[in-house]
């Protein structure tokens, strides 16, 4: 098990340098080899110093932390950053080369405290390592004194990254302290264009993404979180909204191609990153013309994703290389199989189109009123087919689907939408601004009601569902009170629709098991994925229960997989990040013969595991620039049948401009020993 | 409003002031060096730090917005401390050149260092000089004086939307630059010298022209464009070494590259010193101001004498102050008789104001061009602002940036406002008077129901729907959806302001172009109280104070009729005023070229650069029996005359000029005239007194401005300028008549290229081609085609062209455009020897000319 000899991480010191009897047992959320080969052998960044390795040369390691900080990533945006890493690198070079002196160290800690006044957090953080390291290894700081001393120890390999605990956060992993700060800056383009460094969607995830990264924005700590999500919006309603024709490039046509299944985010995002760099792409997708963008389309409604909006993302992906094919279902019109003849590489991104069943008495039955699922009618709906939907209709579920589904019914000219879900409110799954949409909308909530038959007629027309009420039990292994139904309650509900929504499945029939692709039990596919294991050696997992870091390609060579069919159904940016690396992987497949993840790929891994963002830390900063909220329509009109019109308005430019400013642009490095 | 208390004292401020702004209300002083009042806060310096009660870190008091309760300290032990520090900070590696810096003795570091005591420095680094960059064009910038204040990147980006310079590379290397790494090409406005604390940006021509302190630094108006920056001119040996200007100032201390450098052609050495009159071989001789105004006087008198007042005539200038123009039109009226008197103004701006005086009751702009900023849509219709007035571009860019306005661009020509546009309704060239009309058409009728109350709305809505969008799309090339997109930005209960420019006033059918641009003002209630305003846009300074002037042969000061007016302007000249209206600008030349008009009088002003036909006017002025001249320049007009007097530039005298936003403004002489040149103003009071039959006791400023106020009744409102009487005009939404539109005419295009001529943003009128720093920037006239065209006849960038119209053809060096239609040509119209009214059959855009490479 390997040992932490010296840490300060967190602001907690422990020392196992000279211990005689047992070490100071502490673990870290770390691999014990960065790439599952390579020891990790020290951590450096901005909450302290971790040493695994005793051997690691700190002067020689701090040295080089303050160089690649002052050369690589500073700013120069702020007097105290700009000259005090310069300072501070120059300082620690003389360290090395013998020239400093013992005041020189005490400057480090004049500075430490002087960079608090940096602007925002990279300089700042950086002195933090470095002050540890000046104090508590003064020893081997003073040895280096001595112009004729030779360090002994094993020199190591270094390997930095930059980060920011939202773009930590953001599954897409985008730049947003970046982007932000360019709204600041009145540089529309320059911010959209850092947006689209990662995420080729700016106006679908500026609109429908869940923003985890304004769960770990650092400005909370103040007082609310940056409106991250509504700022992405705006960039990219500004180039809507002024005619701009976005400048991207793609390099020199290859003649390698790659074939695509599925144009949803994950298709279009690895089609757009490869197509960039030049390789043709064809995504073949199911849906006819004009319905491109996989459940953003047919998924996501268009009060939330305006259609023409939602096309102008795809048609500037299709602008720089990308061809898709409509109309075209993969095992049907063509097979994989085949696919794989006619491209170099394959990336698999079905999505998940299916929905679960609900497993009440009744739904197998046929019954007219009885929908195959949410997701199905959220497709129908969207594509202006019949969805076979009446006037009542009770959705059933929690998630973001079902809400979908009931805010739809109405502009579908439902008389009554009614929501039933198991648990109570704040324990819907669904984001709690969609949930309060539907209900200023006018639909009926049911909480913690089960659903137990569906109730039909001798015509078997739906004319029920028969539900019991819940009352919370002991908490279950998610840490949510387990629902159970209390004796007694059954009660009817009066209604012509029933509509399942209560999760979606992959459909991968179409994969052929002779072609060595393996899929999970959870009905996701396999893919390859580096050792990375704790100091217990228990395997690294991210927070979907899978492998931490994936190479996204399959146990058959040159097909790859990504988005929910890879990951588990989940959101728009996480299905965005996984397809942007499969597109970096695929790229290196086709170019080396090796599918394999970078040391910053596995870097971006390895932090979301540790965390970046820390909710405790005290962020000193006057509160008095309160968080901005984009306007949306109100009253019950917006959900009017046929109104399908976007329900939520966007910011103003100056609004936005303002916005940006509250950014605390939190960068900080990390640089690792191995 | 929020209370707060700083360093004790409690005071009251508006929700989102900052600690800096509040403190300075208080009267305390937070040393700043990044911060600047006209741009997006920055926050670099780090040297505002202060303390608030219970938040444990200094926070920046430049960026930090106030809260209720809270206690600021601005200075303690600590604060002083770590500012020092921080300067100190600054000062590592930073060049100690200040005995030959530009900045010295102006320069925000060093007073900050000395204001904080920073006497020496306890940080130290390693030494890598920056290169400094010699290779740009009328600046220099030494990167290793820089603080990183990124000043000059916002003014450049948020003020003049150019963002020409950015902050580029990492750590101690940052430094400002192109993006590109490649020499400056931008406006070269020099607003990023303006804004520099220390010696990094720095003008190349004022290098080592003298230290800051040691120059006479006089308040003026700019002379260039007629949007009226104020100014100071810095003033050593009786020349103009630089032009800066204030950010306390009505334009912010914001210029254009005429502004700030155009000053060179007053120093220029061709500027003419002395008298000149043609001796019998035809050859100009310098003489003396006796001799020369008894020439001039005499040769008048004669002439008046056998044949009358009205065999004279005077063609005046929009580059004189309003005192001068008016004392031109006293001249010519009053010593002379003869109301034959105009001005270039009639080619375009002078119509267009007539339209809009019939329409509105007042020319020139509604408000002060402020009001621009706060306009929720702006629409500009046939106007390169940047390169007909620059401060407009400044405010439109303000009121789109800053305040969430839309703009709606309309016109032939792409200009550097498209990017900032929401909606471009790109014309043929000549169709502006359809264009206009099919914005009209499709102003949604909500916002015309809240336009207030319009006469003549039906007979407009008629004549509108007389046209359908399908005649309008197929004369414009502009479909119905886009008019419709574009007026959907006009919101009803907003504020709109309606701009106009050169490609509207000059259009062919300019009497449709103008009512249209108008109606449209008046259709969106832009020029009610709650409008924000409609503006013509003119080239030059003072057009619309010249026209105030009665400086056109229709009226007299003030825009008072003969009929009404002739006796009393007599009376109080104690002269006789003709009182039929006399001939306009092709009216004198026709009479010229009829023996009916003998003497010719030009005041600032070359015919020949101008006029339509310029073969035609030069045989038309070599037929004059006496042609005075009176110029900075000896002009091709003036090399025509039998006497040339020189004179005063705008820097050389005083008096007011007039914006086309109607804002009256005094200035006093920054330096004596150069050599024997006399001002405008001199010259006219003795010569009156030369030929009048009653003399007139020379006036002084003061005495003058009584005499226009009360004479012209333009002026009620009291400026603040020491003893001055002019103002700005009040009174002026008196109508609002919508036009009915005359049926739209459409020129038939005899040759293959549409060429229009007209200003670039980096000259103004003929003058800046007389400034070596201008000319370093764009040295010669081009002809500007666009790519496709040029790859269609094999042209290159450089390449000799030879433009041929019906009057005669000139031949200039090819410039390729991405964003010039097909079709269409484009010939900057400053440089006199280009002689491009060789081509110009008429006054108006586009001209019909064919194209030959060689």
């Amino acid at each position: 098990m390997a040992q932490v000899v010296f840490s300060t991480w967190g602001g907690t010191t422990v020392d196992n340098r000279d211990v005689s009897g047992e070490p100071q047992a502490v673990s870290f959320r770390l691999p014990v080899a960065f790439d599952g080969k390579r020891p990790l052998r020290a951590f450096m960044g901005w909450d302290g110093i971790i040493l695994f390795d005793k051997d690691v040369d700190v002067p020689a390691m701090t040295a080089e932390y303050m160089k690649r900080v002052q050369t690589l990533y500073c700013c120069g945006r702020c007097t105290p950053g700009k000259k005090g890493t310069k300072v501070l690198m120059d300082l620690f070079q003389n360290v090395l080369a013998g020239t400093a002196t013992e005041a020189d160290l005490d400057t480090v800690e004049d500075l430490a405290e002087l960079l608090k006044n940096c602007k925002c957090t990279l300089c700042q953080s950086a002195t933090v390592p470095v002050f540890d390291a000046v104090k508590h290894y003064r020893e081997d700081f003073q040895a280096y004194l001595d112009p004729h001393y030779r360090s002994k120890v094993h020199p190591a390999r270094y390997i930095h990254k930059i980060t920011a605990p939202c773009m930590d956060k953001c599954p897409s992993h985008i730049d947003i302290p970046k982007y932000i700060e360019a709204i600041k800056n009145y540089q529309m383009d320059l911010s959209l264009a850092t947006i689209r460094e990662n995420m080729p969607l700016p106006a679908v995830c500026g609109r429908v993404c869940p923003h985890p990264c304004e769960t770990a924005c650092r400005r909370k700590n103040v007082d609310e979180a940056i409106n991250i999500m509504v700022l992405k919006r705006t960039a990219s309603d500004y180039e809507r909204v002024h005619n701009a024709i976005p400048l991207m490039v793609p390099k020199a046509k290859k003649s390698k191609s790659v074939g695509i299944v599925g144009a949803g985010p994950a298709g279009l995002a690895a089609a757009y990153y490869l197509a960039l760099e030049g390789y043709p792409c064809t995504i073949y997708e199911t849906l006819p013309e004009g319905y491109g963008g996989g459940m953003v389309a047919v998924g996501i409604p268009a009060y939330r994703m305006p259609r023409a909006i939602l096309q102008r993302d795809i048609d500037i992906i299709q602008s720089v290389g990308v061809e898709i094919v409509y109309n075209c279902r993969v095992g049907t019109d063509i097979s994989l199989a085949e696919l794989k003849q006619k491209h170099n590489a394959v990336f698999i991104a079905p999505g998940a189109h299916t929905s679960k069943p609900m497993g009440v008495v009744g739904e197998e039955n046929g019954y007219k009123g009885f929908l195959t699922g949410g997701i199905n009618f959220l497709r129908e709906a969207y594509l202006g087919k019949p969805t076979g939907m009446g006037k009542k209709v009770v959705v059933v579920g929690g998630g973001n689907t079902a809400i979908d589904c009931v805010r739809v019914a109405l502009r579908e000219g439902a008389d009554l939408s009614c929501l039933v879900y198991r648990r109570s409110r704040k324990e819907m799954p669904a984001d709690i601004w969609e949930v309060d949409g539907a209900d200023e909308e006018g639909v009926k909530f049911e909480f913690q009601v089960l659903p137990t038959r569906i109730i039909a007629n001798e015509n078997n027309e739906v004319t029920g569902v028969e539900c019991v009420r819940m009352a919370l039990g002991e908490p279950d292994a998610s840490g949510r009170r387990r629902p159970e139904p209390m004796a007694g309650s059954e009660f009817v509900i009066e209604c012509d629709t029933v509509i399942p929504a209560i999760g979606q499945d992959m459909d991968l029939s179409f994969i052929p098991a002779d072609m060595g692709i393996d899929i999970t039990k959870w009905n996701t596919v396999v893919t390859k994925y580096l050792p990375l294991k704790d100091a217990a050696g228990k395997d690294l997992k991210d927070s979907m229960g899978n492998p931490l870091s994936r190479t996204l390609m399959t146990d058959c060579e040159g097909v790859f997989a990504g988005g929910d069919a890879e990951i588990g159904p989940l959101t728009v940016v996480a299905c965005v990040g996984n397809a942007h690396r499969a597109a970096a992987v695929i790229q290196r497949w086709l170019e080396e013969g090796q599918a394999y993840l970078s040391e910053e790929d596995i870097f971006d891994d390895v932090l979301t595991y540790l965390g970046v963002y820390d909710k405790g830390e005290q962020v000193p900063w006057l509160d008095s620039a309160t968080r901005a909220n984009q306007k949306e329509v109100h009253g019950a009109a917006r959900a009017a049948k046929g109104n399908y019109r976007e329900v939520e308005l966007g910011f103003s430019d100056s609004t936005a401009q303002a916005e940006a400013d509250r950014c605390l642009r939190c960068y900080r490095m990390a640089l690792v020993a191995i | 409003m929020v209370t707060l208390t700083i360093d004790g004292k409690e005071i009251q401020v508006p929700k989102g002031t900052t600690i800096l702004d509040a403190a300075a209300e208080l009267g305390i002083t937070i040393p700043t060096l990044c911060w600047l009042k006209k741009v997006s806060t920055t926050g670099a310096c780090r040297i505002c730090i202060v303390d608030i009660e219970g938040v444990e870190r200094p926070m920046t008091a430049c960026n930090t917005p106030v809260k209720e309760g809270i206690r600021v300290t601005t200075s303690t032990p600590k604060l002083e401390q770590a500012r020092k520090k921080t300067l100190e900070l600054m000062l590592v590696n930073h060049p100690l050149d200040c005995p030959i810096c530009d900045a010295a003795g102006e320069c925000k570091l060093q007073d900050t260092c000395y204001d904080l005591k920073v006497d020496k420095n306890r940080y130290g680094a390693v030494l890598e000089r920056l290169p400094i960059r010699y290779d740009w064009k009328l600046l220099e910038s030494d990167p290793n004086r820089c603080i990183l204040c990124e000043k000059c990147v916002k003014v450049c980006r948020e003020t003049v939307g150019r963002e020409a310079i950015e902050i580029v590379d990492r750590g101690d290397n940052t430094i400002i630059d192109t993006m590109t790494r490649q020499p400056l090409d931008c406006d070269f406005c020099g607003n990023c010298i303006g804004a520099c604390p220390t010696g990094t940006l720095i003008s190349k021509p004022f290098k080592f022209k003298g230290r800051p302190w040691a120059f006479n630094v006089t308040p003026g108006v700019c002379a260039f464009c007629s949007s009226g920056c104020v100014i100071d001119y810095h003033a050593k040996d009786g020349r103009i070494e630089r032009v800066t200007s204030s950010d306390d100032g009505y334009n912010r201390g914001n210029l254009c590259v005429n502004g700030r450098f155009g000053y060179a052609a007053f120093n220029a050495p061709t500027r003419l010193t002395a008298p000149l009159v043609k001796d019998a071989s035809g050859k100009l001789n310098k003489t003396s101001w006796d001799q020369a105004l008894g020439t001039a006087a005499a040769g008048l008198k004669g002439i008046t004498g056998v044949a009358g007042g009205a065999a004279v005539a005077g063609i005046g200038s929009p580059r004189v102050t309003n005192e001068e123009s008016y004392l031109f039109q006293k001249f010519l009226r009053g010593a002379l008789g003869s109301n034959n008197i105009d001005s270039e103004a009639r080619l375009g701006y002078f119509p267009a104001q007539v339209i809009q005086w019939q329409m509105l009751g007042y020319s020139g702009g509604t408000f002060g061009m402020e009001a621009i900023e706060q306009a929720t849509a702006v629409v500009v219709v046939g106007a390169d602002l940047k390169a007909e007035s620059a401060g407009f571009a400044y405010r439109v860019i303000q009121a789109v940036t800053k305040n969430d306005a839309k703009l709606v661009l309309a016109g032939s020509r792409t200009s550097s406002m498209n990017k900032f546009a929401n909606a471009f309704l790109q014309c043929r060239p000549g169709s502006e008077a359809w264009l206009v009309a099919g914005l009209s058409k499709a102003v949604p009728a909500e916002v015309v129901a809240s336009a207030g109350t319009i006469s003549g709305l039906e007979g407009l809505q008629s004549s509108l729907d007389a046209l359908s969008f399908e005649r309008i799309a197929e004369i414009t090339g502009v479909p119905e959806t886009a008019f419709r997109e574009a007026a959907a930005l006009i919101r009803s209960g907003g504020r709109t302001a309606v701009i106009y420019g050169a490609d509207v006033i000059r259009s062919v059918d300019s009497r449709n172009s103008v009512a249209g641009a108008v109606n449209l003002a008046l259709l969106t209630g832009a020029v009610t109280a709650a409008g924000a305003g409609i503006y013509p846009l003119d080239e030059k300074n003072n057009t619309q104070g010249m026209l105030d002037m009665g400086v056109c042969p229709e009226y007299l000061p003030g825009y008072h009729t003969y009929e009404h007016a002739a006796a009393a302007f007599g009376s109080a000249w104690n002269t006789t005023v003709p009182a039929v209206a006399g001939k306009d600008l092709f009216q004198i030349i026709d009479a010229i070229e009829a023996g009916q008009i003998k003497a010719l009088y030009v005041m600032g002003s070359d015919p020949l650069q101008f006029m339509p036909n310029r073969p035609r006017i030069v045989k038309a002025l070599q037929k004059l029996e006496l042609l005075v001249v009176q110029d900075i320049f000896l002009t091709d007009t003036a090399k025509l005359a039998h006497v040339v007097l020189p004179v005063a530039t705008g820097a050389e005298k005083s008096g007011s000029f007039t914006s086309v936003d109607n804002r009256v403004q005094c200035f006093n002489a920054a330096v004596k005239p150069a050599g024997d040149a006399r001002t405008d103003a001199v010259i006219l009071q003795a010569l009156y007194n030369l030929v009048a039959d009653k003399a007139a006791a020379s006036q002084t400023l003061d005495a003058l401005h009584h005499e226009i106020t009360a004479l012209t009744g333009l002026y009620s409102e009291v400026c603040d300028h020491d003893g001055c009487r002019m103002g700005r005009i009040k009174n002026r939404t008196t109508t609002s008549v919508c036009l009915p539109l005359a049926p739209l005419t459409l020129s038939p295009a005899s040759r293959p290229f549409a060429l229009t001529a007209g200003p670039v943003l980096h000259h103004n009128g003929s003058i800046t081609t007389r400034s070596a720093n201008n000319l370093l920037v764009i040295a010669e006239a081009y002809v500007e085609l666009s790519a496709t065209d040029a790859a269609a006849i094999s042209v290159t960038a450089g390449d000799a062209l030879t433009v041929t119209s019906d009057t005669g053809s000139i031949t200039l060096k090819a410039r390729l455009s991405e964003e010039l239609q097909p079709g269409t040509l484009f010939v900057p119209a400053h440089f006199g020897d280009a002689a491009v009214t060789t081509l110009t059959g008429s006054a108006s855009y586009p001209q019909f000319v064919s194209l030959a490479k060689g």
